[in-house]
């Protein structure tokens, strides 16, 4: 249910369907902007803009999970393979054939997409565990397999392949200090995430959440459920290649180390945390994920003159902290942060009374 | 009411067996729909009337016999093809989209009208735009308004009671703007005030000169059936006894046979 203010009435379909409904709300997004692109990089530090590129390449790499799972109900754990091929096709036409920087992302999106839609063809077949396989399939053939042992050969550079400063261009503007990086993130993230939500509120993005809601009655209702699973994998598979091509102009350089399993575990455990089913559960989970970690160096660092153990085991540390993180927030909240978000604001909506 | 009062034959199925294992559902099942009519099928449970639903809508294929609509055969083709046909259906068990608003379900049921993909979905200006308007103006003033269900527009269908996720389903099958619904139980666990609504509603779509569709209707409400039925076809056991109308099917003595133990045609209810 969404309440509007008094006196606010609607008198075209076009005003109920708009983004941003009332003034205040409208002023809510500019303060947000202003915030994203002028307090937060002029004036945060670069210590904050490096967190904040590190959240935005998660919001991006989540946005793709949530919409497999979180949306079209298709399981999957095996991600961080597409933004890999994403990244890996964009460094390869950067550096091999010269093209320039923001045309190669495209085409990495593309092809993390059609990659990403050949491992979704079992979704015709299997839903649910056998899925979850398939996607590890996709993983360990991806990254482990076809990316480390053949395509990291590519030009003879080893195992990684090496961007110098200044070989990621966008025309003139050479990306080469994390202020722009954050900028170009930024700039992609926000329309990916309102491309995203357009497509839910249209026709395909109706098919995707009919399809996890009840796949019987959507494919009574006109839909081939089959073309629509391989679209959702495509989209998904897309954006997560835009985000891995995004990654790579903050690397020095580039190895198949950077898309290992964990990180595809750690994109689910994002939206589970944030809230499945909700593009701002992607956006607070990824926030509160970076940050609790970032929040872990804060108590770890001042510990270690006492304990120097901790220093090496810090992984350790930051894995178990993802692990008692999901638990508590599958016992005490398992709609995720978007359901509280949602419950703060319908309490502000009436607040002072209670009804 | 004469049956040939109505249209063309509009479905007919020819002879259609479906077996599960051993066990016969459906053994050489035949019966036409025209044009127009409202048109029951009716029997004791387990009889096969929902299987038949199934094997016309597309969810069951059967392994004997055709299916034909609108003199095209569609014994074989895919269920989503048949809802571009013009078949739309609603389910004895709700199959509604439990985590979607009314709203959405409902605009679920325009999906093979609408025409935005990816690209343009994800922009949403201009056409795309558009197009979503002109569905919620048609959701708005078609369904919406017919079914009476402006209050919870906004409602997660989930949350709903029983009877008005009834009537999203109805409405949701009725946004495809069909030319064949089949109704599956839809006064099944519905109160006497809902299940006079329902009929109503049923009624509407049936003559009202916008929607003029022709149903098949699968109810055990016997009242509502020899209300408001064309035609009554009566399976038993997978196999058709007979067809005709209210009248003709109420003196049938095989009928009265296959329903014995209910000694009165009208014991569910009245």
């Amino acid at each position: 249910m969404q309440y509007l203010p008094c006196g606010i009435y609607h008198e075209y379909y076009q005003q109920d369907h708009a983004w941003w409904q009332t003034r205040f709300v409208i002023g809510k997004m500019i303060l947000l902007g202003i915030f994203i692109f002028y307090i937060l990089p002029f004036w945060g530090g670069l210590y904050w803009v490096g967190v904040a590129t590190l959240t935005i390449y998660t919001i991006m790499g989540a946005l793709g999970v949530q919409l497999l799972i979180g949306y079209c109900g298709q399981v999957t754990l095996g991600h961080a393979a597409f933004i890999a091929v994403g990244a890996y096709t964009a460094t390869l036409l950067t550096l091999q054939l010269h093209l320039p920087y923001l045309l190669s992302m495209f085409i990495g999106g593309l092809v993390a997409g059609l990659w990403s839609v050949l491992f979704g063809l079992p979704s015709a077949k299997v839903k649910g565990f056998y899925l979850i396989m398939t996607s590890l399939a996709a993983q360990f053939v991806t990254v482990d397999f076809i990316l480390t042992q053949y395509v990291s050969q590519i030009g003879g550079r080893g195992q990684a392949f090496s961007l110098p400063p200044g070989s990621i261009t966008i025309g003139p503007l050479v990306l080469d200090s994390d202020l722009k990086v954050y900028f170009l993130g930024a700039v992609l993230t926000i329309l990916l995430t309102m491309g995203l939500a357009n497509l839910l509120r249209s026709k395909v993005g109706r098919a995707w959440i009919a399809i996890r809601d009840n796949d019987i009655a959507a494919e009574t209702m006109g839909i081939n459920i089959i073309t629509y699973k391989l679209m959702a994998f495509f989209v998904a598979g897309f954006i997560g290649g835009i985000a891995g091509a995004f990654w790579v102009s903050t690397l020095a350089a580039l190895s198949p180390e950077h898309f290992q399993w964990f990180w595809s575990l750690w994109l689910v455990g994002v939206i589970l945390i944030g809230g499945v089913g909700s593009i701002y559960g992607t956006i607070f989970g990824s926030l509160f994920m970076v940050l609790i970690m970032e929040g872990l160096k804060f108590i770890i660092i001042p510990l270690t003159p006492v304990y120097p153990a901790l220093t090496m085991k810090f992984l350790f540390l930051k894995e178990a902290t993802f692990g008692l993180a999901i638990c508590l927030f599958l016992i005490y909240e398992p709609n995720g942060l978007a359901y509280r978000w949602w419950q703060i604001k319908n309490y502000f909506n009436l607040w002072p009374f209670s009804y | 009411m004469p049956s040939d009062h109505f249209g063309p034959i509009m479905l007919k199925v020819n002879d259609v067996s479906m077996f599960f294992g051993k066990v016969a559902a459906l053994s050489g099942v035949s019966l036409d729909v025209r044009e127009g009519e409202i048109h029951s099928i009716i029997g004791p449970n387990g009889a096969g009337k929902t299987v038949l639903l199934n094997c016309i809508n597309g969810l069951y294929h059967p392994q004997k016999g055709e299916i034909s609509f609108k003199e095209q055969d569609i014994t074989k083709i895919k269920t989503y093809h048949r809802a571009e046909l013009g078949i739309s259906r609603t389910f004895q068990k709700i199959e509604l989209f439990r985590g979607m608003t009314v709203l959405d379900n409902i605009r679920l049921g325009r999906h093979i009208h609408l025409k935005s993909g990816i690209l343009s979905g994800f922009i949403y200006l201009g056409k795309t735009a558009k197009e979503e308007i002109k569905t919620r103006e048609f959701i708005e003033e078609e369904i919406i308004d017919l079914l009476e269900i402006e209050s919870i527009r906004n409602k997660t269908v989930g949350m709903l009671p029983y009877g008005l996720q009834k009537r999203v389903e109805l409405g949701r099958a009725l946004a495809l703007n069909p030319k064949l619904l089949l109704l599956d139980e839809p006064l099944a666990g519905l109160n006497l005030e809902e299940v006079e609504d329902m009929a109503r509603f049923i009624l509407d779509i049936s003559q009202e000169k916008r929607w003029k569709v022709t149903c098949i209707l699968v109810e055990h409400d016997m009242g509502v059936v020899m209300d408001i039925s064309d035609r009554i076809s009566v399976l038993s056991f997978g196999n058709k006894i007979t067809t005709g109308t209210p009248s003709e099917v109420q003196n049938n003595a095989q009928v009265i046979e296959a329903y014995l133990g209910e000694e009165d045609l009208y014991a569910t209810r009245r």
